[in-house]
């Protein structure tokens, strides 16, 4: 009995799905050596809700407040992606006021996905403050979506061919002293985090995924950029007329925990520059283009996709010339980005499993849509 | 399984494709590559789906004329995919057997390196209803291209995981949704909906309400899900 | 040596803690006190549905033309109307709306050529069962009434 009671074992472990720590409903099952992870595999689909069939029985129109459940964290960049392809199919385009106010509030959305990240990816890995700090700099972002669009989080801020609401009174000055009053915050979750020798010790050198791997895995977002690849679907294939704004991808070499971290701080501060840009230059002008009143795009199929929070958020959109899409296909990033979870994992401590999870940033609403 | 019933009694006027004879299908690619500004070849050889009465239900795309397309049919000769573009997005329609030989070479060739999105369309009343579609993207040239297969049911394509590790999941999900499975594929279960469902969702016979009604009332213990 | 001093003196943690201090002024704190405390809703929110009656004669705007209906992804607004021999318009008989299925969208309302439908500032929607959240067209028209509790 001595012997098989000291051999070691291994272990197989659910974790979820309803954990804590892995942000929703997803469900890894983790083979374990002690406390060294040998394996995992996720399980996934436990939100699954059919977006994609319910595209095919809605008209244009109406879907558009659907894909804000999509990534309901993100709801503008996913209500964005979605009006770009349908206005690709149509060939027309958004007026430059459109466009720039779209920029504005994609922005603000970004900030905002990227500090509910921030917050519960410290809290994690067991800081718990910097979580309460985020949402309250958070919840002035959801305030200009609420006087914007009426809508906190789910928006339906964007309508196919520009927008549904002009701006309000005061819009430009809150955005300008969000910005102003945001970039100070981000030293401040600095200060408390990035020379944190808990937290550096907690997030070097876990979970690297280098360039080639992120390449050959489809990962895209903050998570490629801390690898080492300067790409960043704003700069490489300008949407929204993101060609006209100053502002820097910020990447780092090793691709571990820690520095996809450290590129999405630097993203929050980029994000701000942008904003900044895109409301003092906020041209006048007409907010919808012509676009009929009934939507029905010809015959045809386009795949668009823009640089979400997450990563490249693609919308494949084939349209056989009635009022409802033939087929909506979204790319999730999160979906994509997940995949590598186990090359990641694989190795290393149960807790840096949490960090490596929490780093992805997945939204388990756009895993499994 | 849905392969059982073979759609080969359908025979249509452009090929008759069997799963087994991979030489079938060459048909309407051998004459593509030889005049590639042919774009209403490849028109008709998707008829009009519901035999709508007005306006011919097809996708007014034209030959894609780029570099790209150039190399690839001098590549490829005979076998070399159309190239064809609409709304300024090239798009590629290849042979179900070459797909993953092509995107091997858009890789190692032409440096195609990251494989974005695999997906699928059910067009019913086709001949071979299936089209399943790889998104691939290239970091240096900065250039992105869908790759278009047709395939009939009960097809196996052959998965493009050992070229692209992300292929997997993306296979496993047109497999829930479709039904279209991919050979060798090393996992080739459903991912989003439960081991056990019986349908694939996404077909366009299946309406938005249909559900596996057995699952659900084996598995959740309510009359329906609706 | 500086390091040690560091460490000695817990340098990294009191910075660490006098961020905390600093947040935990009064005029800092941004904690709303709800129940006690009414949030302000900006004037666009989309909340609870409304039918708008002419506040002249109380007589409603509607004039059933079902718009709103089709314009709902959900389905979820069934217009009974009736035709008035008299003047030959539509007379609005009901007016059901599903809030339990409603996403807010706010598609009815840009739909509304009259704007009589409309969604407004309360947010108040909870109730004890899921008839209630059926709205007729007494609660369109009257506003939801939430009980209101004394602590």
């Amino acid at each position: 009995m001595a012997e098989t009671f000291l051999d070691s074992t291994e272990l197989v472990l659910n974790m979820g799905p309803q954990h804590p720590s892995t942000h929703g409903v997803l469900r890894v099952i983790v083979k374990l050596d002690g406390e060294k992870v040998l394996g995992t595999e996720c399980v996934i689909g436990y939100l699954h809700r059919g977006v994609e069939k319910i595209a095919e029985n809605r008209t244009y129109t109406m879907f558009a407040p659907y894909v804000d459940r999509i990534d309901y964290i993100a709801a503008v960049s996913n209500g964005l992606g979605y009006c770009l392809a349908v206005e690709k199919l149509l060939n027309v385009e958004a007026p430059a006021r459109a466009q720039a106010i779209r920029v504005i509030l994609t922005e603000l959305n970004r900030i905002g996905s990227h500090l509910l990240w921030l917050g519960t990816h410290a809290l994690d890995i067991g800081a718990i403050t910097p979580l309460f700090y985020c949402m309250r700099e958070r919840e002035y972002t959801l305030d200009i979506f609420e006087k914007y669009c009426g809508a906190r989080l789910t928006t339906h801020a964007f309508r196919i061919g520009g927008l549904q609401y002009e701006t309000y009174e005061g819009f430009e000055k809150e955005c300008l002293a969000f910005c102003d009053l945001f970039l100070p915050k981000v030293d401040e979750y600095e200060e408390l985090l990035t020379g944190n020798r808990i937290w550096r010790k907690r997030l070097i050198d876990v979970g690297i995924l280098n360039e080639a791997d992120c390449k050959a895995f489809g990962v895209t977002g903050p998570m490629l950029r801390a690898a080492g690849c300067k790409w960043d679907i704003r700069k490489a294939l300008p949407y929204c007329g993101y060609e006209k704004y100053d502002f820097e991808i910020p990447t780092r070499e090793n691709g571990d925990t820690y520095d996809r971290y450290m590129v999405r701080m630097q993203e929050m501060r980029q994000s701000a520059r942008i904003i900044r840009q895109a409301v003092e230059g906020l041209p006048a002008g007409p907010i919808t283009a012509k676009v009929p009143k009934v939507i029905k795009p010809p015959v045809g199929e386009a795949y668009v996709s823009i640089e979400a929070p997450k990563g490249e958020l693609g919308y494949y959109i084939v349209s056989d010339g009635t009022t409802q899409p033939y087929r909506c296909r979204v790319r999730p990033p999160s979906f994509v980005n997940l995949q590598a979870l186990d090359k990641m994992a694989r190795g290393s401590l149960v807790a840096d499993l949490v960090a490596i999870i929490g780093t992805i940033d997945i939204v388990l609403g756009e895993v499994d849509r | 399984m849905p392969d059982d019933p073979k759609p080969e009694g359908t025979p249509s006027p452009e090929s008759a494709p069997s799963p087994e004879a991979a030489q079938a299908p060459v048909t309407p690619p051998v004459a593509a590559p030889v005049a590639a500004a042919k774009p209403p070849a490849a028109a008709a050889a998707k008829p009009p789906a519901p035999a709508a009465p007005k306006a011919p239900a097809v996708m007014a795309s034209t030959a894609w004329e780029s570099d790209l397309a150039e190399a690839l049919s001098a590549e490829f000769g005979g076998d070399a995919p159309e190239c064809l573009t609409y709304l300024g997005q090239p798009f590629l329609v290849a042979k179900p057997e070459s797909i993953v030989p092509l995107i091997q070479h858009l890789q190692d060739a032409h440096d195609f390196d990251y494989l974005v999105d695999i997906t699928a369309v059910h067009w019913p009343e086709r001949a071979e209803p299936f089209d399943v579609i790889y998104v691939l993207y290239s970091f240096s040239r900065n250039e992105r291209i869908r790759i278009k297969i047709r395939i009939a049911e009960g097809f196996k394509p052959l998965t493009a995981t050992m070229v692209h590790p992300s292929a997997d999941w993306l296979e496993r999900e047109v497999y829930d949704m479709f039904g279209i499975e991919f050979d060798e594929h090393p996992n080739m279960r459903r991912i989003l909906l439960p081991d056990e469902w019986e349908t694939f969702p996404l077909r366009k016979e299946n309406s938005i309400l249909k559900m596996d009604q057995r699952w659900v009332q084996e598995n959740l213990g309510i009359e329906s899900g609706q | 040596m500086r390091t040690i001093l560091r460490k000695v003196f817990l340098v990294d943690l009191l910075q660490g803690m006098w961020v905390t201090f600093r947040t935990q002024h009064p005029k800092n704190i941004v904690t709303e006190q709800y129940p006690f405390e009414r949030p302000k809703i900006a004037e666009r929110y989309r909340g609870a549905p409304r039918l708008n009656v002419n506040p002249e004669n109380g007589q409603t705007l509607c004039i059933s033309c079902d718009l709103c209906a089709l314009a709902c992804p959900e389905a979820l607004i069934v217009v009974g109307w009736e035709r008035n021999p008299e003047t030959k318009r539509k007379d609005l008989i009901t007016f059901t709306f599903d809030t339990s299925r409603c996403m807010f969208c706010g598609l009815c309302e840009d739909a509304c050529p009259v704007d009589a439908l409309e969604l407004t500032q309360d947010f108040e929607l909870a109730s004890y069962s899921r008839e209630g959240a059926i709205f007729d067209r007494q609660i369109l028209e009257e506003g939801i009434q939430p009980k209101k509790y004394v602590f």
